[in-house]
């Protein structure tokens, strides 16, 4: 017998998937948490609700999720479209309730930006972070970049900080090709399912397209240096980082990034609500939280003008 | 030095399970350098830069490897070292299964009831929250191993509660429930719980949001909590007759940490009121907030007992008749911190109904009973008489106040309280409505609430005010801000950002209510 499911919630981008006619695609990967279903050159994530909502989830109640995930194998066959997702080796039918989808462009709009409140909050982001214990990946180039702390002498930091300083300066001179260089140095670099290069990429990127037109010097968008990245990252890395980065592009990310985006326009002697959000983005994965972190940071100080 | 290579095709592990595995690698002997990464060309690269990359390896593979393939390597002191640290890697990512689960010496985790008591035989209380049809049988192992339950699943049939509280009072346990969302156990929280000081107040309560409500305004006044003790929501109908209140009543009695004991409930049945007010003639001091039933109305049999009419009015009696100093309960008296009337000034001709936007069902019960005695009629998906029921497809009739936390807005979604998007959208209907003339709403803090409600409340606040201000109005929001100090939210920090925002924000809901109450004439 067929079990038929309705999602907790689910993400706007990836209502259309459902909309349409029915395709095949087929699992691409299964963690403890959540399983990503590769469709045509996308990919959609179903995530146990303990998660935060990504870009392109829908999201099942724990226990659902854990029953579910135990069966699922990658190259399962699976059939999205018309109005639900079907998993025929497992009898398993989801989809999505009837309310309005969740929202991964953060509502930006909404709130008055000040350059010198945001600074504020993000020197001390700055400072939180490059205090917190070393890990791996690239967050520990945070102090490097923003504080002038020496750099970690290892592999991935010597191959890493000259790509990102050359992108923080190509994205404030708007130079598409310093930033297509950039990358290249960046897309698939470092550990992790998503590589950390990607994860600060990312980062860097959303912010390029979110806050760009209230944050920088300029005042001018930079949506396209997003675009730049994510074009030039996709056929360097994994297809999830590649999917994650096309979301990131298009100001789309995860809730808790989202989350963070948005407290740096609170006022400065709330700034506690800041270091909490970032946390909550720190505690995401291995490294992931940290890369993304050390992307969106990089990219505000971008925003203010030629890096050293 | 010689170097090794495995590489797995189209497999993907989490960050946390190939760097658990890389550093257990690395701790083998003869090991001196791990690296365990999706073969990117970048990080072919970044192998090569760490005198890592396997060149022959990667010749001898037919299809060269790329960015869906994982790629382990290691540099060890000999062969045989290199091969064992190889195999040992393969076998850690086998035995995690394939998503990356935890170290595989860890134990198993606890599936069933029985499991979990061979795991800590110390135990005397279950959690129960599974999925209803099969809460009262799990509910009943543990009265039967001889457990207090809290049984936070809704849908248990009257007839099995009726049934797991008999077994529950014939064993001298608690049966916390069902549909229970809040207790305090010696100090540790259950459910949706805030984080208050231990002290001399005992609260049993057929009412989540009610009881969380009098163990905020406590912990405010710098008074602590002793038991707080769940009996789910129906224990005081007249099927169920109040048999878990007056079981907690009695554990309290008895118990020399508490000095004044609480007791609430949203409208209890006559006849159980009655039998519990009997049972509160104690030689401690009991508090009774019954809501929606006026004092005077039960004043013929309360005997010793201390009748609130507010959730606000109760903590005060309690915190006063426990020593401690009334006027410190953030109560009515912090109605004015505002300059309402500066406010009122603002609103134009068309403004007229107040619109609450609830996610506490007992908060929202309370906000009625006060804003139907000073404004007339309040419709609401929850009513206080049948005739101010809002009708199937109706969002707001004149003065409206809607429990988004009820079971028809819940259905296939979390709770407003964890996800408050639902609501989100209702705040924006309201601030688009040239009627509305202030909006209320009630944001709670505490274990398993939203992890930062501000935020995601803000930007909602912000655009709903401009959203008024585009179209000449000015639109007050009222929050009814239900949380301790201790919160993992931060109560302090959950405020500001809210006021900062222009939300007008007070820790008692009756406050909050009478504030909303203000903005529009008298009925």
């Amino acid at each position: 017998m067929t079990v038929s499911l309705l999602a907790l919630d689910y993400s706007r981008p990836i209502q259309p998937l459902f909309a349409q006619a029915s395709r095949a695609g087929s699992v691409h990967s299964v963690f403890r948490h959540a399983v990503n279903i590769t469709l045509d050159d996308t990919m959609l994530a179903l995530l146990s609700s303990e998660l935060p909502r990504m870009p392109n989830s829908a999201r099942l109640p724990p226990v659902v999720a854990e029953e579910l995930l135990h069966g699922l194998r990658p190259g399962m066959q699976v059939w999205i479209g018309s109005a639900s997702l079907r998993i025929p080796a497992r009898d398993f039918s989801l989809h999505l309730p009837q309310t309005p989808p969740w929202e991964p462009r953060p509502g930006i709009a909404d709130y008055r930006w000040s350059r010198k409140t945001a600074l504020h909050h993000i020197r001390l982001l700055a400072h939180h972070l490059a205090a917190q214990p070393q890990r791996g990946g690239l967050a520990p180039l945070i102090g490097p970049l923003l504080l002038g702390q020496p750099a970690p002498e290892t592999p991935l930091s010597r191959m890493a900080l000259p790509a990102l300083r050359m992108l923080a300066l190509a994205s404030w001179r708007r130079d598409s090709a310093g930033v297509a260089e950039a990358t290249h140095g960046l897309a698939g670099l470092g550990p992790g399912l998503t590589p950390s290069g990607d994860d600060a990429l990312a980062g860097f990127a959303a912010v390029m397209t979110l806050l760009s037109p209230y944050l920088s010097a300029d005042a001018a968008p930079r949506d396209d240096i997003a675009a730049t990245i994510a074009r030039v990252a996709r056929p360097r890395t994994t297809a999830l980082s590649a999917v994650l980065l096309a979301h990131a592009a298009q100001g789309e990310v995860a809730e808790h990034l989202g989350n963070l985006l948005l407290a740096l326009a609170l006022p400065a002697e709330v700034s506690e609500a800041v270091l909490h959000a970032a946390n909550h983005v720190l505690s995401f994965g291995a490294n992931s939280g940290g890369d993304t972190l050390l992307g969106m940071l990089l990219a505000l100080r971008a925003l203010e003008g030629e890096i050293d | 030095m010689v170097i090794h290579a495995l590489l797995k095709r189209n497999t993907y592990y989490d960050s946390i399970a190939l760097m658990s595995v890389a550093q257990a690698v690395k701790d083998l002997p003869g090991v001196v350098d791990v690296g365990a990464v999706m073969a990117t060309s970048i990080n072919c690269e970044l192998l090569q830069n760490s005198d890592l990359l396997p060149v022959a390896f990667l010749a001898e593979q037919q299809t060269p490897p790329g960015p869906e393939d994982l790629l382990i390597v290691v540099r060890a002191s000999d062969e045989a070292q290199a091969q064992a640290a190889l195999a040992a890697a393969e076998q850690r990512l086998t035995s995690r299964g394939d998503r990356g689960a935890t170290d595989s010496a860890a134990p198993l985790p606890v599936r069933s009831l029985e499991l979990a008591l061979q795991h800590d035989k110390t135990a005397n209380l279950a959690l129960i929250s599974v999925t209803g049809e099969h809460a009262w049988l799990e509910a009943e192992q543990a009265l039967r191993h001889g457990l207090h339950v809290f049984l936070f699943s809704d849908n248990v049939s009257i007839e099995q509660e009726q049934r797991l509280k008999a077994l529950a009072v014939k064993n001298g346990l608690l049966l916390m429930g069902p549909d229970c969302g809040t207790a305090i156990i010696n100090g540790v929280g259950l459910g949706f719980s805030n984080v208050a000081p231990r002290g001399s107040i005992g609260i049993v309560g057929a009412s989540g949001t009610g009881m969380q409500q009098l163990i905020c305004l406590i912990a405010a006044s710098g008074m602590g909590i002793s038991q707080a003790i769940g009996t789910g929501g129906r224990d005081l109908s007249e099927a169920i007759g109040g048999v878990m209140m007056r079981s907690g009543l009695a554990l309290l009695a008895n118990d020399p940490q508490t000095e004044v004991i609480v007791l609430v409930s949203k409208p209890p049945a006559e006849r159980v009121a009655s039998e519990i007010l009997a049972a509160a003639q104690l030689a401690k001091p009991v508090v009774v907030v019954f809501l929606g039933t006026a004092p005077e109305h039960f004043a013929t049999v309360a005997g010793k007992a201390h009748l609130a009419r507010t959730l606000t009015g109760g903590a005060e009696l309690a915190v006063s008749l426990a020593g401690g100093d009334r006027t410190r309960v953030p109560g009515e008296g912090t109605l004015h911190k505002y300059n309402l009337a500066a406010e009122r000034a603002k609103l134009a001709s068309s403004q007229r109904y107040i619109r609450a936007l609830y996610s506490g069902g007992t908060l929202c019960d309370e906000a009625m009973l006060l804003l139907s005695e000073q404004v007339g009629a309040v419709a609401s998906n929850i009513p206080l008489r049948p005739e101010w029921a809002l009708a199937a497809g109706e969002t707001f009739r004149g003065h409206t106040a809607l429990d988004l936390g009820s079971d028809e807005f819940t259905r296939g979604r979390p709770h407003p309280m964890i996800d408050p998007a639902l609501r989100l959208q209702y705040l924006a209907r309201a601030a688009q409505d040239p009627e509305t003339t202030v909006i209320l709403m009630d944001i709670v803090l505490g274990f398993c609430a939203h992890p930062n409600p501000a935020a995601a409340h803000v930007p909602a606040i912000s655009q709903a005010r401009a959203t008024a201000a585009a179209a000449g109005r000015s639109l007050p929001v009222i929050i009814s801000l239900c949380g301790a100090a201790g919160d993992p939210q931060r109560l302090s920090m959950q405020r500001k950002a809210l006021e900062a925002a222009g939300a007008l924000v007070y820790e008692s809901n009756v406050a909050a209510a009478s504030a909303a109450a203000s903005f529009v004439e008298r009925a």
